[in-house]
């Protein structure tokens, strides 16, 4: 049980920083950004060639977030530049992104052999899954105190006044473009981070490991939401790690329960759909409740 | 030099199909520094579509607009914005709403200036001067400081949009009817509050206005648009003195037609 609770811990802080990323488009810009799919395996090909051919664990990690930051800046032209809609710009940029990670990995997947160095080998509490917790854990805090920064900085509070008005912050002189393709690549660099550090903890990269990561780190920012309702910018980045693991949780114990693993996928849809409809089936709930009293004191 | 300079505009929407309106015929329209002109004119008279065209929301294809020397016919909002403030017409359109009231403040001090990457948003040293600003609002939104500015009622965020406007003193003040959504009170209160802040720092400023009484009694020089047109334009001692009656007749006088009272008040 408690061996379920850490690796969950260890799951949910990489998933996190995926989460974090897609949070910036999908709440602070409002966009429905599905460049995710194709910047989180793009960020673990890239590291993981790199790897292979020879490249320090943290130089191959940091290359593997640019690569994704590169990704997002095609998205955020094709968004603001060329003015297609959010939703396909990040289709096509998905799309494109799968023959990229074909190019970079040269094969449908890359397999780290033990002897490769990886950013979680470069602790050792004599345990993978500590080493995980460690490294992940530092990371997302690197990732939330740059970010709680960045988004106060005079830029940063402009970036928000964007998501939140765009004919205001046009008004207040703020190029509306330029913010947006700032978070495109703040976005899918760390997704492509996430990625990175996935591919080194599982010891592979694969071409279809995207697949239904968007759902993933979607349903870690509803849990958070759900959880706890209007928080500050930096207090809701702290929660979706929570939500994270919490969703790791329900996974591992989905999985302890004996369902079949091929059916995951459709699980984790099926699971988002539920966590979006929570609120309002509360609401629902209710309200019910409050007619069921109202017909009794009218009666 | 003359504030703000607008030239032979013309402004078509659906130019070259059976629905296309030529909404603007022509203005030709000059301000002196300091000069606040009031627009009425009824629905579809062009004045959105002046307004928009010199804040730059509407790009201009016909004519020139310039402010002081600078010629920004071909500029952008964001690129305009170093020279215009603009209060619009929704209290919810002037500010960013999950940002805080220092926020909005602070964004509205750098408009369109360059913004860093490295310094804070909402500087320390500041805080005592949106205090201030705030507390002469009368509103008691001095001690909002750190609320989010969507919490506050529609006249608070219409007042705070003006101060956001009038923080960095600009070039010209754009106010698009700012006080039409708002309840009669209200209205009143932020029109005084327009006025004191445009005389305080003598902004040059274009206001929209459905209310020919407030056109009457604020501003040095009233202009009525008709039809894409200059119908009438009075400067400081023509203005002086004179009725809504008065006005509907030289209207009458200059286009031609009878204007009805309402669809000036009500449009």
């Amino acid at each position: 049980m408690l061996d379920i609770l850490i690796s969950s811990i260890s799951q949910g802080l990489l998933w996190a920083i995926m989460a974090i990323g897609v949070y910036l488009t999908f709440r602070i810009l409002d966009i429905a950004d599905m460049t995710a799919e194709g910047s989180f395996p793009l960020g673990a090909a890239i590291t993981a060639h790199q790897l292979v051919s020879g490249t320090g664990p943290v130089l191959a990690t940091l290359y593997g977030a640019l690569g994704g930051a590169l990704a997002g800046l095609v998205s955020g032209v094709l968004h603001t530049k060329l003015k297609i809609p959010d939703l396909l710009t990040g289709i096509l940029t998905m799309t494109g992104l799968y023959s990229v990670n074909l190019f970079i990995m040269g094969r449908a997947n890359v397999s780290l052999l033990a002897d490769v160095k990886t950013v979680f080998s470069l602790v050792d509490l004599g345990n993978a899954t500590w080493d995980t917790i460690l490294v992940g854990g530092v990371m997302v805090t690197l990732v939330i105190g740059a970010l709680v920064v960045f988004f106060n900085t005079e830029m940063g509070l402009g970036a928000r006044a964007v998501g939140d008005n765009q004919a205001m912050s046009a008004a207040n002189g703020i190029n509306n473009d330029t913010m947006k393709i700032i978070v495109y690549m703040l976005s899918n660099g760390l997704i492509a981070l996430s990625g990175s550090l996935m591919a080194q903890t599982n010891g592979y990269a694969d071409l279809s490991m995207g697949i239904g990561t968007l759902v993933i780190a979607l349903a870690a920012i509803i849990i958070a939401e759900i959880l706890v309702r209007n928080l500050s910018f930096g207090k809701r980045l702290i929660t979706i790690i929570i939500g994270a693991v919490i969703y790791r949780l329900i996974i591992a114990w989905v999985l302890d329960m004996g369902v079949d693993p091929n059916a995951l996928r459709l699980f984790y849809a099926l699971m988002l759909a539920l966590f979006l409809a929570l609120p309002l089936i509360q609401k629902q709930v209710k309200q019910w409740g409050e007619r069921r009293e109202n017909r009794q004191r009218m009666l | 030099m003359p504030a703000l300079v607008v030239r032979e505009l013309h402004q078509y929407f659906e130019k070259g199909t059976v629905n296309e309106n030529h909404a603007l015929k022509g203005i030709d329209l000059t301000l002196e520094p300091g000069e606040f002109v009031a627009i009425i004119g009824g629905n579809g008279a062009g004045k959105s579509t002046l307004l928009n065209s010199v804040a730059g929301s509407i790009p201009v294809t016909h004519g020139q607009i310039k402010i002081g020397d600078q010629d920004v016919t071909y500029q952008n909002v964001a690129k305009r914005a170093r020279l215009i403030a603009r209060v619009f017409q929704d209290p919810k359109a002037g500010t960013a709403p999950r940002l805080t009231v220092e926020e909005n403040l602070s964004l509205a001090q750098k408009r369109g200036q360059w913004r860093n990457f490295w310094a804070n948003g909402v500087k320390k040293r500041d805080r005592a001067l949106f205090r201030e600003k705030l507390a002469s609002l009368g509103l008691g939104l001095e001690d909002r400081l750190t609320a989010e500015i969507g919490l506050l009622s529609g006249g608070q965020r219409q007042a705070v949009t003006l101060l956001m406007a009038t923080l960095q003193a600009p070039e010209l003040l754009l106010l698009d009817e700012h006080t039409a959504a708002l309840d009669p009170q209200t209205s009143a209160t932020v029109m005084q509050l327009t006025a004191q802040l445009v005389a305080a720092q003598n902004i040059t400023t274009l206001m929209i206005t459905h209310n020919m009484q407030d056109a009457l009694n604020y501003g040095n020089r009233l202009i009525m648009l008709d039809h894409g047109r200059i119908a009438v334009d009075l400067k400081g001692d023509q203005k002086q003195g004179l009725t809504v009656a008065d006005l509907l007749r030289l209207f009458k006088e200059q286009s031609g037609q009878e204007l009805n009272d309402d669809a000036v008040l009500l449009s």
